[in-house]
């Protein structure tokens, strides 16, 4: 059975109202925030139970998930930090800024911390290149933008996260 | 040149692309246009079939057109000629439709340095594998690398990206995910054009790959066409993955005989130490016949060939002594074989099968019709008699069709059951037929369809004759959604053409014979026949059935029975013991032979064996669904001793004292053209003619439209109907009822990967294979506590099985669909009994 339409029928119910009969698979996006809620990344099953949803290939979804940033297959940790590694911002030192950071946190880039706080991930433009170093926080209650970072007050952010997690 | 665009375009456009003054219909895009007039635009991307995306820039030209003065809009002059202004930029020619005085030019250094610093980018993490990738030969990259590649690349080595080159994305294609330069043409053909986008790009930029999510993984029935289309070696097919080069390999011009379709088919041959010195077939492709199935194929079609063994073939003549076969000589097997026809004369039965040549159908019957026999062919599906009265009129493509025009299909699950059908209606629902289904389930086909018509196993006949306006006997209460039938009745009347397929879903040899009479009187009432685009296409399960029946053989009620009261039986291609019933009457039959190409059943219990050619080893002609006669030729050498059906036939005729041709297929049709009316116009050679297609494929460039063949051996000839000729008259009728007496009625469905020979006996279609199953209805599971994908028992014709249970919504209560050769024998509805495990 469909275990995702099954946990979260009503949110489910009311994304869908809000697509006309003929183009339910535009309810892509939204769902797959629901499925991200509980783990933070979506689950191939997941993926399959969307599909069967708005009645397209699961292929398809995963097609989305791979193209958004904002979309994760994998686990993660619980604050997502997604750095801009793009031109602008590496003209204005992200990319030592994310070295930086991974060393200081005893990760790579790409894997998360071992208490599962956090990841940090390098991508594509965020449009805030004007306050670079930046990256956007992804977490369980939304997508944050952090702007004009240095290791410190990114340490300091990570160091809060962890006093909120210990409460 | 033009014509073949002409016909769909009024407005014609002159332009120049590279000095070359051509007519193009207005809105062609400058790369088909320069196509037409045989100048070469190198594409990835494009592809004639799909849709221009722009992605790949490789068809970069320069693009002028006439100024024009701003004031008056004259153009402006010089020395005598319009004044050319060309854009600062290059332009893709795959997206720009050409437009009155347009100049086009490749050629310049402009163009060139442009398309080179595409290719450079496209090389610029490519493996250039070459020597190992099976594209090697045939590779459009490889060939435009050799035009436009610099001879050394300006990219570190090592820094080339390393990706996984073995990645199965199903159990037919293989990634190489270096080679693919990401043009979309897989993605977007399963997407577009077979509307199963079970494949799909993932990430972006260089991290981009081709993933499926499908459970099996790229779940397509068409899945080899990607590989065909692909413009590297990325996507490779499982049969012939380091098989072959493309240039050792010669091509003979064939056609499918998994369907009644007729796909027309190359056969790529080579001789090889491997196979000891053999000649043998290494692949399958597409052959062009853009009124039949244009550059594709289904998988079904394209890895058939694998299925035939050197080692399970019968090679020499086998006699009974006792309770074995013993391997004997032609004279003699020949001369028993003639003694025991003499002897039985009129109580001699010829039964066929579905797939041999009209050549072998023709003698079959002539020896048959000597001896004052019967002719009978071993099928399910009857109407090959209404099919020669009003199929397709002269001059059909169902390409043709589109705004205007009707399709009806009834009782087919058509993509299962001939695969390029549902794509050739598929896409003239697009071009605007309104396309009409009356089926008791749901289909892929439904997709497409704007009138659906949701009835139940049994009313298929009281529908189309209800459509027709019949109204004696048929229960308004099996036409629950009257005003939806009345609304298609309709749409199909008033169509400016209208063709029906009607098919064996649910139907047995009696329900489909109603059927078709049903469906020739609608076509009568509304007066669609005799026109082409207009009439009756049976959608057999087997790839001659239309042939046989226009041979003279029919299929036959009481089958069991008459082989049993035979004295002797010939049976040619078809494997009748191995059903139950049929088997036992066989035991009954004084004398038995069989003449195939592998020891089957039925030639283990028989008297004489004589072994047959399979069709890629010998000439003849299969009639299609839509009664294209087409040819096919030998692709390689037959084991020595054995021979083609209709010369084993003639061999035998011959001994009682009939004169048949035996010498060659071509001089068989000869006669068989004097002596059949409809075949009368045809010969050998008028089969072989080809026309100009469009799209022009297969030339030099094998960038434009993939690897497809093109086509030089005969686009076949389809035949006329007899209405053209002659006043033939249809009655409405009374269509019998379908009763159901127990809890659960079982009908027989077919499915296209069965467990059937070819599938069984073919490694490469074999994962393909599903476990025996039959399909309930969710809410009788549930109340039976059988969930879906368990095993649980049932009982159909006195047999027990055990199978997986699928589960249909869309299936009516107490409805069990049994798919045809899945295990569990079915030819007729019945009851069946089912029981959770
Ligand atoms: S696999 Fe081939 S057809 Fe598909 S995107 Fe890559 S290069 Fe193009
Ligand atoms: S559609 Fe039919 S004829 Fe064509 S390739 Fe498939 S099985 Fe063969
Ligand atoms: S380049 Fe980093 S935000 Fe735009
Ligand atoms: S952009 Fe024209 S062929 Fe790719």
């Amino acid at each position: 059975m469909n275990a995702l339409l099954e946990k979260h029928t009503k949110d489910i119910e009311d994304i869908l109202k809000k697509y006309p009969e003929d183009q339910k698979r535009s309810a892509v996006m939204p769902l797959l925030y629901v499925a991200m809620r509980e783990n933070g990344f979506v689950s191939k099953q997941d993926m399959y139970d969307i599909a069967e949803i708005i009645k397209v290939s699961a292929t398809q979804v995963a097609s989305i998930v791979g193209f958004y940033t904002l979309y994760h297959d994998k686990e993660g940790g619980k604050h997502r930090v997604q750095v801009c590694n793009d031109l602008p911002c590496a003209l204005r030192g992200s990319g030592e800024y994310l070295e930086k950071l991974c060393e200081n946190i005893g990760i790579k880039v790409g894997e998360t911390t071992e208490d599962g706080l956090v990841s940090v991930e390098s991508v594509m433009c965020l449009a805030g290149c004007d306050k670079a170093p930046m990256f956007q926080e992804q977490n369980p209650d939304g997508v944050f933008y952090h702007e004009d970072q240095t290791v410190e007050s990114t340490l300091e952010l990570i160091e809060q996260w962890r006093k909120q997690e210990a409460k | 040149m033009t014509e073949v665009l002409e016909e769909k375009t009024t407005k014609l456009v002159n332009l120049t692309i590279d000095n070359l003054e051509i007519t193009a219909p207005e809105g062609t895009l400058i790369v088909d246009a320069a196509k037409l007039a045989g100048i070469d635009i190198p594409v990835f991307c494009y592809h004639p079939k799909m849709e221009p995306v722009g992605m790949c820039r490789m068809c970069l030209v320069d693009v002028g057109m006439p100024m024009r003065d701003r004031d008056t809009g004259e153009t402006i002059m010089e020395k005598g000629k319009p004044k050319i202004q060309f854009g600062r930029e290059l332009q893709t020619g795959c997206t720009v439709s050409v437009s009155e005085g347009m100049v086009v030019v490749g050629y310049t250094e402009k163009v060139k340095k442009g398309r080179q610093d595409i290719l450079e980018f496209l090389l610029s993490s490519h493996p250039l594998d070459c020597p190992i990738c099976d594209k090697g030969g045939e590779c459009p990259l490889q060939n435009l690398t050799i035009g436009y590649g610099s001879g050394e690349s300006r990219f570190d080595l090592e820094e080339k990206q390393h990706l996984a080159k073995h990645v199965p994305l199903g159990d037919l294609i293989w990634l190489d995910r270096e080679r693919c330069i990401q043009c979309a043409r897989c993605t977007r053909f399963q997407d577009e054009i077979v509307d199963q986008p079970v494949i799909g790009f993932q990430n972006r930029g260089r991290k981009l790959q081709i993933v499926t999510f499908s459970e099996p993984g790229f779940d397509s029935y068409w899945s080899g066409n990607t590989s065909d289309i692909c413009p590297v070696g990325a996507l490779t097919t499982a049969d012939f993955r380091f098989g072959a080069r493309p240039w050792e390999m010669q091509a003979s011009a064939s056609v499918c005989n998994q369907c009644s379709v007729n796909c027309n088919i190359t056969f790529n041959t080579r001789r090889e130490a491997k196979s000891g010195g053999d000649l043998v077939i290494k692949r399958a492709m597409p052959r062009q016949n853009e009124e039949v199935n244009e550059v594709w194929l289904c998988d079904k079609g394209r890895f058939a060939y694998t299925s035939v063994k050197k080692d399970d073939r019968l090679t020499q003549p086998l006699i009974r002594e006792g309770e074995t076969l013993v391997e004997t000589t032609w004279e003699k097997a020949l001369d028993l074989v003639a003694e025991k026809a003499k002897e039985a004369g009129k109580e001699m039965v010829s039964l066929v099968g579905g797939r041999l040549s009209n050549e072998d159908y023709f003698n079959i019957n002539q020896l048959t019709a000597h001896l004052g026999g019967k002719s009978l062919l071993n099928s399910e599906m009857a109407g090959g008699d209404l099919v020669s009265q009003v199929g397709l009129g002269t001059g059909s493509n169902i390409a043709d069709m589109g705004q205007g025009d009707a399709i009806l299909i009834v009782a087919s699950d058509l993509e299962e059951e001939a695969p390029l059908f549902w794509l050739r209606v598929k896409q003239a629902a697009e071009r605007g037929a309104e396309v009409i289904i009356a089926n008791a389930r749901e289909t892929r086909a439904d997709r497409f369809a704007k009138y659906k018509i949701r009835i139940a196993f049994g009313q298929e006949t009281a529908v189309i004759l209800s459509m027709a306006g019949a109204k004696e006997g048929i229960a308004v209460e099996f036409l629950a959604d009257d005003a939806k039938v009345k609304a298609a009745a309709k749409v199909f009347s008033e169509a400016n053409n209208a063709v029906i397929y009607y098919g064996s879903d649910g139907l047995g040899l009696s329900g489909s014979e109603e059927l078709s009479k049903a469906c020739a009187f609608l076509l009568s009432e509304t007066k669609h026949t005799g026109r082409p685009n207009n009439g009756l296409v049976a959608v057999w399960n087997k790839a001659n059935l239309q042939g046989a029946w226009d041979m003279g053989f029919r299929p036959s009620e009481t089958l069991a029975a008459d082989l049993k009261n035979a004295k002797f039986a010939y049976v040619v291609g078809n494997d009748p013991a191995s059903k139950d019933i049929l088997e036992k009457s066989l035991k009954d039959t004084d004398f038995v032979v069989v003449q195939d190409v592998r020891l089957s059943e039925t030639a283990e219990i028989a008297d004489v064996v004589l072994p047959a050619q399979v069709y890629t080893e010998r000439e003849g002609t299969y009639t299609s669904a839509e009664r294209r006669v087409q040819r096919f030729y030998p692709a390689v050498p037959a084991p020595e001793m054995t021979k083609p059906d209709y010369k084993i036939t003639a061999k035998i005729a011959k001994r009682l004292d009939l004169s048949l041709e035996k010498i060659a297929a071509s001089l068989v049709f000869l006669d068989l053209a004097e002596k059949v009316a409809d075949y009368a116009e045809l010969d050998y050679v008028r089969l072989a003619e080809v026309t100009e297609q469009w799209p022009i494929i297969g030339r030099d460039d094998l960038f434009y439209g993939g690897t497809s063949y093109q086509n030089t051996q005969g686009l076949g000839k389809q035949i006329s109907p007899a209405i053209e000729t002659e006043t033939i008259k249809y009655e409405a009728f009374v269509p019998s009822v379908l009763s159901k007496k127990d809890e659960f009625l079982a009908v027989p469905v077919t499915t296209l990967y069965d467990r059937g020979s070819t599938m069984l006996s073919s490694e490469v279609l074999q994962p393909r294979i599903a476990d025996p199953y039959v399909i309930l209805n969710t809410a009788d599971a549930e109340k039976l506590g059988v969930e879906a994908g368990v095993q649980i028992s049932v009982k159909l014709n006195g047999k027990t099985a055990n199978v997986t249970a699928k589960l249909d919504d869309s299936l009516a209560k107490g409805i069990v669909l049994v798919p045809r050769s899945m295990g569990i024998p079915i030819s007729d509805p019945g009851s069946i009994t089912i029981k959770a495990k």
